[in-house]
This record gives structure tokens, C-alpha cells and sequence, in this order.
């Protein structure tokens, strides 16, 4: 029997607005807990919540960069649940009239691109933060410590629906959401802060069944690699439960980071009735033609269109998908690069390749001021004239990061300009040869493997300024004659 | 003259005259509570050190000419679900018998502008849930015609505070006739603004889309003041309007409408002689009075039992014992919060939220809460209609004169049956007034509700000021001056 996994999933996003979104308190990224509170969002009796506008057209702008429906005349409704870090102990979220409805987000793997559909884009309120002491959960907790600083963040909810068939598409769906959240300016898009949550719905069945297995929701998932791999785990654990006969539990499975495997967390017979009824607290939500018009015009070059732009100037898919979740000055400094030099391969690999692994090393994270597109538009110019090898443009990269000048500064002050002239090379081997007479002796007896000896001496002497190419044959030449 | 029997624009004006001083008036007021209290448990909590202090100031302002506000010095006493700053709000129940406000009120920020005087906080229906005051946690309150009958509810309270002169004026809160059934038990004017003109911003919620906060007074014109003083659009509750009040006609060009179906069985015959002393009265001044027939009426009682236990299960969940209030310990949190809402609130409270909690679960929301919602939809559309026909709508404000103690305690469908009247205007949003005209052969007070299309408020009260003219009613609890 062979089986296919069906994934959905759930993904939070917590927006970056200046204020909750439904109190004024600012928001606040601290450690310092409950410092960022009021009436409303504590759920003091009386307190009332009026909307944020700023996270609404945040919410639309979301909806309709995926090509969402706009539920124009949206509303909150009430989610009834008891819970200590949830004030009011409901949630004000949306039930059957969602911002967004009916939407699709293009993802990348290698050079395929696939469409994930989506099912709804909802706006929430976030709830405060637990710890629990003697346990890390509220059932045999010996005291649970509240932080209501989170308490009313606005969320934003975005659903797929069950079409997601890999751990990988998972993973690559999770990236271009985070890369849309920041580029829509919505959301700081830190997975290790938790501006991105998600939850996966996985069920297994055979191939050419036309109904989905039995859902089972995995929590818990605190990275993309936690994604994959609780993804990865949970198919082979319903694969194996199947192909033995065993029947798979409705439940939501909590994912074990140390452990690496997925546990029941509670059963759907144990599930919650939320009660959902609409907020008699917020009037309905309309957003009119002119509101969403307006929103319109703050959307920014979507990932999407970015890798076709890219991909215009000569990239792969796959290199267009790097550089789209890149950081912006990257995405700068590619285009402007590439405008200079016409070379989209060789504009790529310096900037995605040496010129990001030099600054790990030296951890620079931003580039010097003076640093700008010139530089490695000249470098790249250089190398492709055969002015400096490839060496060199390494070692004037370094200099240029550090110190303000310019990279044919640094190549004539270092000697880095490449002896291109075969006499003057010649002049060189016949110098080497007569120091290394030795070597000679045991390259004619053999050992070919020495030239690259001899060559590295020639190297080093000229300071890497000779042409390495024609300095190898010209060695040959000679050493044949 | 007992110048705590005067109207507002009576004793203001004897203030301007400097005929009278504010903490004269005061003292008056606080030696009638310390008459009464003792017998009819009107006030939880008195503030006479501030108010002494707040008196004397007013004297100071009225004796250089600087007031400008008719409620300057003007005790009034503040139903003790209303926020005001520093002081306790308990809604009368245990769960919250030690929770001091951090802040105000709307309504109390607004007053304190005019420099009213806060006589203390009066008793109710524990989270103003009932018709007679007696589900309070710390004790009933007595009406003031009889002690051995209730004041009615859930803003009893504040009306035998009036009855008895131990304030000038009341703010209560009306969510299905608890501002106007108590006054009319107690003989006084009670007033029920259109929804959404008065901020429910710091009004402890019982049921959001019904609550609504306002005066119980002796003479309409007072309900005029405080309503003018309290209304307008607040920017903390969504659901509050821009007060664009209609003019509609009060004098006899305008055309009234008797409810027949409050008008049948379930009415006392001498409910029904007042209402038609009433319309006596108006047609021989003038007025066009016909009958109106609005069936949907008879569902209200089905509705609201729905619809306000539904809001109040969630508006009342916050009630946990987490962040504020009672708190009774358990071994997990859950346990904790099972024991406090076990022991914080009485069995009223309980009723209604396992109503409420009952009508919204999954299977039973269609059945119940959503046909409520319909009907009420339904029972809007209706009044919408008549209001086209008519210009005011005649009927009791109760079925019955007040009650005694404990005759309807053991019997809640009873109880629910007193609001059969005041209900409707809840539902529709509706401005519903009760103004005092008779007495009962008990010697207990009868009213006449009045109401109108929603925001003709200010109409309201012009044709309601005519009809009290022309009643005369000047009847007065004996005993407690």
C-alpha cells in the first residue's frame, strides 16, 4: 500500500505596529515583565477594546499580497476559553467573517515553484505569557509566573489548506511567509523571538484515496528545522501506525525538541468547545472600497515579482529565491552591481559568496559607509580583464572592507596587478628554476606532482601578481625544453 | 423647604442666589442617609470625609461667582458597578468585595468636570443580575414607600437612595429595565439613554449590547441634566455614537401609540389604569393616540434570556481569581479558578451563566443564541416600522406594583416576568423613560413607560416633562427626612 501525507498549516504572526490592538499600551520587546499594561488589556472589569487601525491595514495589506477575497464587512467574535495568561479568558479573534478568504503563496524549492493555497488570513489578539515552575506544564505546575506585556499584541492568523506534501515544501512555505511578512513592513519576521508561530495539521492515506486521513495536530514547533524534522517524524509515525493496522487518534501531539518525537497533548474528546459568538464590544468592521484602495498603494515588490525581476537579469530560480529572502542592502547591491558589470553570475557569487563570508568571518554586519556598489563592480571588471586574479580580488576585498580606499589603490599598492607579459614571466621561472635546481631533478625523475611546488614559489615571489595560468605553462614549456 | 427635596436647577439656583451653600445641602444629605441607611440599605459605601472637603470647595466657587455647571456640589449617588477611581467597585458580589478601581469611568471622569459630589456607591443586584436587589452578597435593600417590599432592580439601590433623599439624583445601569423598573417602584423618574450615547467605558459588563448607564432622578428635567452631562462619543467604547439628536414633535401635533400587547393578561388592571389616565390626559390636550399591535413583544422575555446570559458568560469570565478580586487556592490553576468562581459569585450569577454558556455551545448556538439574534433583528425591523406610524410608544413600565421581599425569590421565571415591559427598549436600543403617576391601593408608586425612535432622546424627555406636568404626581416616601 502506498501512502501520501497531507499537511496544513497554521502560522501567527505577531505585527509590528507601535500599539496593541485594542488598548493603547505600547508594544514592548523586554524582559521586564508587565511593564506595558492597562484596563483593557489586564481585562480590568469595565475596560473596553476600541480596534487599532494600523493592524487592520496591516492584516488587509497581508490579504491581499496573497491574493485574498476582502471579507469587506468583517467581524471580531469571542473565543471562549479559561486560561491564566488570557485576561478576559476569551480571545478576541474572527470566526466566519475573516479579513481574507481564498488566497495562494508562491513557494521555491531548487528550480520548482509550487502555489500553497490558503485558505483564510484572520486577525487575533495575542495572550500573555506563562511560566511554570516545578513543570513545564500548567497541569503539575507547583506556581505559574504571568507576563501580560504580550497580552493584546495584535496576531495575525494565516491558514493553508490541507495541499502542503513535504516537510520541504513545509519549510520553503514557512520562508516566503516570513520573507512577505518583512517585506510588507508587518512584522519583524524573527523566528527566535516568536514573530512567527506554527502549528502543522498532518494526516497519511493511500495514494489514490480521494478523502484525508485522520488529522493530527503537532504543537510546539520552534524553528524550521523543529518543523521539518516533527513533520518528517510524525509521517513515518502514521505511515508505520498504518501499515500495522493501528488506528490513528484525532489529537493534537506536542513535539519533543530534545526527544525528537511527537506525544499526546490532549485527545479531541478532550478538545475545547470555543463558543465563538460575535464581540458585542466591536461593532462590525467595514472596510470600504477607498480603505482598501489606500492599502493598495503601500504594497511594496512582492518576493514574487522580485525573483521574476531577478531572474530577468540572468539568475536561476533558485539563486532569484536567495537573494528575494535576502536582507535588503543584498538585494541592493545585486541590482546595482549587476547594472555596472552585465554579469549576473559573476554580480551573484561575489556578493552571495565572498563578500557575505568575509564579513562572517571578520563579523562585520554592516557595510562600511564608504562601501558601495563601485567597488565590487571594479573588482569584478579587474578579475575579468585579467588585471588581478582571483586571489588578489580576495586580499583587496578584505583591505577595502576595513580601510577607505579603492580596489586599484589597493592593487597597486599591494602589487596585485597581474603580470600578463610572458617575457617577464619567463624572466621569473628561469629565476626559480635556477634556485630550486633540486626540484627540477626530481620533477624530470618523475615527480610531476612538484610543479605545483615550483608554480606556489612563483606565486609567492611576485606576490600573486602573475597570471597563474600562463605562468604554469610557460614552467612546462621549460621544463619539457 | 427641605432643600434635599429640590430639583437640581431648584437647588443650583439657591446656590447661585447664595441662598444656600453646597456643604449645607451636603450635610442635609448625609444626616437623611444616616436616617435611612440603617433601615433600607441603599448605599454600600459613603464618602463623607471627600465629599466635606469637595463641599467646601463648592461653597468657595459658588461664593465668588466661579461655577458654571449646574452639578456643581450636587450629591449624587453612583451604582456601585460604575468604575470610579481609588474606591471599591464590587457589583454587590463576593467576587470582587475587596477590588479597589484603578481608574474612571467615563461617565465619572465627565461628572467630576462639573464638580458633582459622589455620595457613596449604591447596592444591586449582584453584577446587576435581577429585579429587586435582594442578589446582592451584602444584603438587601428595602424600599422606601415600605420596607417591607423590594426597591425592584438591579439599580435598587440608587433609586431608594433618591426615594429616601440621601442623594439628590442616582446614576444607575439599565440592561433589560434595571434603571427603569426600580424607579418606578420607588416612585421616580428613570431614564434609559438610546444605546451607545452614554460610554459604557468603565461600566462593569453584564450583557455589552444591552447595557446602558443612566439617571434615576425625581423630576425629568434632572434626568435632562445628568443625561446632557454624561452623554456623548467617547473614544474608549467602540460601540458609543455621535449624539446627532432628532427633534422630533412633543407638543400635540406629535402621535402616540399604546402597546397593545402590554396591555394584556400579565398586566395588573391598576398598571393598566395608569397608562390610561395617562392617554386620557394627552388626548384631551390633543394628541393623537391610537393602539399598536407588536407581536414580536411577546418573545422578549425568550430573547433576552439568551441574549444577556450569553454575553454574561463570557463578560463574566474574567472573573478568575488570577489577577484581582477573590481568590480561593486549589491545587492546580484550574482547581484555583473552579474555587473561586465556586465561592465569588451567587446563585443568580451562576443561573445565568450556565445559560448563557449552554446556549452558545457547539449544537445549541443555532437553536438558541442564533434564533435570538434573529428575532431581536426581527424585533428592531418592527419598531423601526411603528416609529413610522407614531411618535411615542405608551405603556407600564412594570406589570405590577413593587413586591415584597422575598415573594419572587424562589421563583425565577417570576422575577424575569417584571421586565416584561422594559425589555423591548434594551433589545431595539431604544430611549425608554419611566416617569412616576400614581399610586397603587398599597400605597406603593405606579409609572408609565414612554419611549421613542433611537436617538430622539432629548424629544423623549420634552413630551415625558409635559405628561409630568400635567400628572402632577408629588408623591413622596414618608419618614426618612
Amino acid at each position: 500500500m502506498s501512502l501520501k501525507p497531507t499537511i496544513g498549516i497554521e502560522t501567527h504572526i505577531e505585527l509590528n505596529t507601535n500599539t496593541k490592538m485594542f488598548c493603547r499600551c505600547a508594544v514592548v520587546d523586554t524582559d521586564e515583565p508587565n511593564i506595558s499594561l492597562c484596563p483593557t488589556c489586564i481585562g480590568l472589569p469595565g475596560a473596553l477594546p476600541v480596534p487599532n487601525k494600523k493592524a487592520i491595514e496591516f492584516i488587509t495589506l497581508l490579504a491581499l499580497s496573497t491574493g485574498c477575497e476582502i471579507t469587506s464587512k468583517g467581524m471580531f467574535h469571542r473565543k471562549n476559553y479559561f486560561y491564566p495568561d488570557l485576561p478576559k479568558n476569551y480571545q478576541i479573534s474572527q470566526f466566519d467573517l475573516p479579513v481574507g478568504l481564498n488566497g495562494e503563496l508562491e513557494i521555491v524549492i531548487g528550480e520548482d515553484r509550487d502555489f500553497i493555497q490558503i485558505e483564510r488570513v484572520h486577525m487575533e489578539e495575542d495572550t500573555g505569557k506563562s511560566s511554570h515552575s516545578g513543570s513545564g506544564r500548567i497541569e503539575s505546575a507547583t506556581s505559574t509566573a504571568l507576563d501580560f506585556n504580550r497580552s493584546g499584541v495584535p496576531l495575525v492568523e494565516i491558514v493553508t489548506k490541507p495541499v502542503i506534501s513535504s516537510s520541504k515544501q513545509a519549510v520553503a512555505y514557512i520562508e516566503e511567509l516570513r520573507q512577505l511578512s518583512i517585506d510588507l513592513n508587518i512584522s519583524e519576521g524573527r523566528l527566535e523571538k516568536g514573530n512567527l508561530r506554527f502549528d502543522a495539521n498532518i494526516s497519511v492515506a493511500p495514494e489514490d484515496s480521494t478523502e484525508l486521513g485522520t488529522k493530527v495536530e503537532i504543537k510546539n514547533m520552534n524553528s524550521l528545522r523543529s518543523l521539518e524534522r516533527a513533520i518528517d517524524y510524525e509521517i513515518q509515525r502514521q505511515t508505520k501506525a498504518l501499515e500495522d493496522g493501528v488506528e490513528i487518534v484525532q489529537e493534537t501531539r506536542h513535539w519533543d525538541e530534545n526527544k525528537e518525537v511527537t506525544s499526546t497533548m490532549r485527545s479531541k474528546e478532550g478538545s475545547a468547545d470555543y463558543r465563538y459568538f460575535s464581540d458585542p464590544d466591536l461593532p462590525n468592521m467595514f472596510l470600504s472600497d477607498e480603505f482598501i484602495k489606500e492599502v493598495e498603494t503601500l504594497m511594496p515588490l512582492l518576493p514574487k515579482a522580485q525573483r521574476e525581476e531577478l531572474m530577468t537579469t540572468g539568475l536561476s530560480l533558485s539563486q532569484s529565491n536567495i537573494l528575494s529572502k535576502s536582507d535588503d542592502w543584498i538585494k541592493k547591491l545585486y541590482v546595482e552591481v549587476f547594472d555596472q558589470t552585465k554579469d549576473s553570475i559573476a554580480s551573484y557569487n561575489w556578493i552571495t559568496g565572498e563578500l557575505q563570508g568575509q564579513m562572517r568571518k571578520a563579523n562585520i554586519e554592516v557595510l562600511p559607509e564608504w562601501f558601495n556598489d563601485d567597488y565590487l563592480s571594479e573588482i569584478i571588471e579587474l578579475i575579468k580583464s585579467n588585471k588581478i586574479s582571483f586571489t588578489s580580488a580576495k586580499i583587496i576585498l578584505t583591505e577595502i572592507l576595513t580601510t577607505e580606499t579603492t580596489p586599484s589603490k589597493v592593487a597597486e599598492q599591494k602589487n596585485l596587478f597581474q603580470e600578463n607579459d610572458s617575457e617577464k614571466i619567463s624572466e621569473m621561472i628561469n629565476q626559480i628554476i635556477k634556485e630550486n635546481q633540486d626540484i627540477v631533478d626530481r620533477i624530470k625523475s618523475g615527480e610531476d606532482k612538484l610543479v605545483g611546488f615550483l608554480v606556489g614559489q612563483l606565486m609567492k615571489q611576485s606576490n600573486g601578481s602573475v597570471n597563474p595560468g600562463m605562468a604554469k605553462e610557460l614552467l612546462l614549456k621549460e621544463l619539457e625544453g | 423647604m427641605d432643600a434635599s427635596n429640590l430639583s437640581i436647577r431648584e437647588i443650583n439656583s439657591l446656590f447661585t442666589k447664595k441662598e444656600l451653600k453646597p456643604s449645607e445641602l451636603y450635610s442635609k444629605v448625609f444626616e437623611n442617609a444616616a436616617n435611612s441607611e440603617a433601615a433600607l440599605h441603599a448605599h454600600l459605601t459613603l464618602f463623607e470625609e471627600e465629599n466635606i472637603k469637595k463641599a467646601a470647595e463648592s461653597d468657595k466657587r459658588f461664593s465668588n461667582g466661579e461655577s458654571a455647571s449646574l452639578l456643581d456640589g450636587i450629591p449624587i449617588a453612583i451604582k456601585d458597578n460604575i468604575n470610579i477611581k481609588n474606591y471599591k467597585t464590587t457589583c454587590s458580589s463576593k467576587m470582587l468585595s475587596n477590588y479597589t478601581s484603578p481608574y474612571d469611568a467615563t461617565v465619572i471622569e465627565k461628572l467630576k468636570e462639573q464638580n458633582t459630589l459622589f455620595t457613596g456607591k449604591t447596592n444591586l443586584d449582584e453584577f446587576a443580575m435581577g429585579s429587586s436587589t435582594e442578589n446582592s452578597a451584602f444584603g438587601l435593600t428595602k424600599n422606601p414607600w415600605n420596607t417591607d417590599y423590594v426597591p425592584g432592580g438591579s439599580s435598587g439601590g440608587s433609586a431608594a437612595s433618591v426615594g429616601a433623599r440621601s442623594s439628590i439624583a442616582a446614576l444607575g445601569s439599565d440592561t433589560g429595565g434595571s434603571i427603569r423598573q426600580p424607579a418606578s417602584f420607588c416612585g421616580l423618574v428613570g431614564f434609559k439613554p438610546t444605546y451607545g450615547t452614554v460610554s459604557r467605558f468603565g461600566l462593569v459588563a453584564f450583557a455589552s449590547s444591552l447595557d446602558q448607564i443612566g439617571p434615576i432622578t425625581k423630576t425629568v428635567d434632572d434626568s435632562r441634566i445628568i443625561f446632557s452631562s454624561i452623554s456623548g462619543e467617547d473614544s474608549r467604547d467602540a460601540t458609543s455614537v455621535i449624539n446627532n439628536q432628532l427633534n422630533i414633535p412633543s407638543d400635540n401635533t406629535a402621535t402616540i401609540g399604546v402597546i397593545k400587547e402590554l396591555m394584556e393578561d400579565g398586566i395588573s388592571d391598576e398598571a393598566k389604569n395608569e397608562v390610561n389616565k395617562v392617554v386620557e390626559i394627552l388626548k384631551s390636550k390633543g394628541y393623537k393616540v391610537k393602539e399598536i399591535s407588536i407581536p414580536i413583544i411577546k418573545l422578549s422575555i425568550s430573547i433576552y434570556y439568551l441574549i444577556a446570559p450569553a454575553e454574561c458568560s463570557a463578560n463574566l469570565a474574567r472573573f478568575d481569581g488570577v489577577r484581582y478580586g477573590l481568590r480561593v487556592d486549589g491545587n492546580t490553576s484550574y482547581e484555583m479558578m473552579e474555587n473561586t468562581r465556586a465561592e465569588g459569585f451567587g446563585a443568580e450569577v451562576k443561573r445565568r451563566i450556565l445559560l448563557g454558556t449552554y446556549a452558545l455551545s457547539a449544537g445549541y448556538y443555532d437553536e438558541y443564541y442564533g434564533k435570538a439574534l434573529q428575532a431581536r433583528k426581527e424585533m428592531i425591523d418592527e419598531f423601526a416600522k411603528t416609529f413610522k406610524d407614531v411618535d411615542y410608544l405608551i405603556s407600564p413600565t412594570t406589570p405590577t406594583q413593587a413586591f415584597k421581599s422575598g415573594e419572587k425569590t424562589s421563583n425565577p421565571l417570576e422575577m424575569y416576568m417584571s421586565d416584561l415591559c422594559t425589555i423591548p427598549a434594551n433589545l431595539a436600543g431604544l430611549p425608554a423613560i419611566s416617569i412616576p403617576t400614581g399610586l397603587s391601593k398599597d400605597e406603593l408608586p405606579l409609572g408609565v413607560q414612554i419611549m421613542s425612535k433611537p436617538l430622539s432622546d432629548n424629544s423623549l424627555l420634552d413630551f415625558s416633562e409635559i405628561i409630568e406636568n400635567e400628572v402632577q404626581f408629588d408623591g413622596q416616601p414618608k419618614g426618612w427626612l
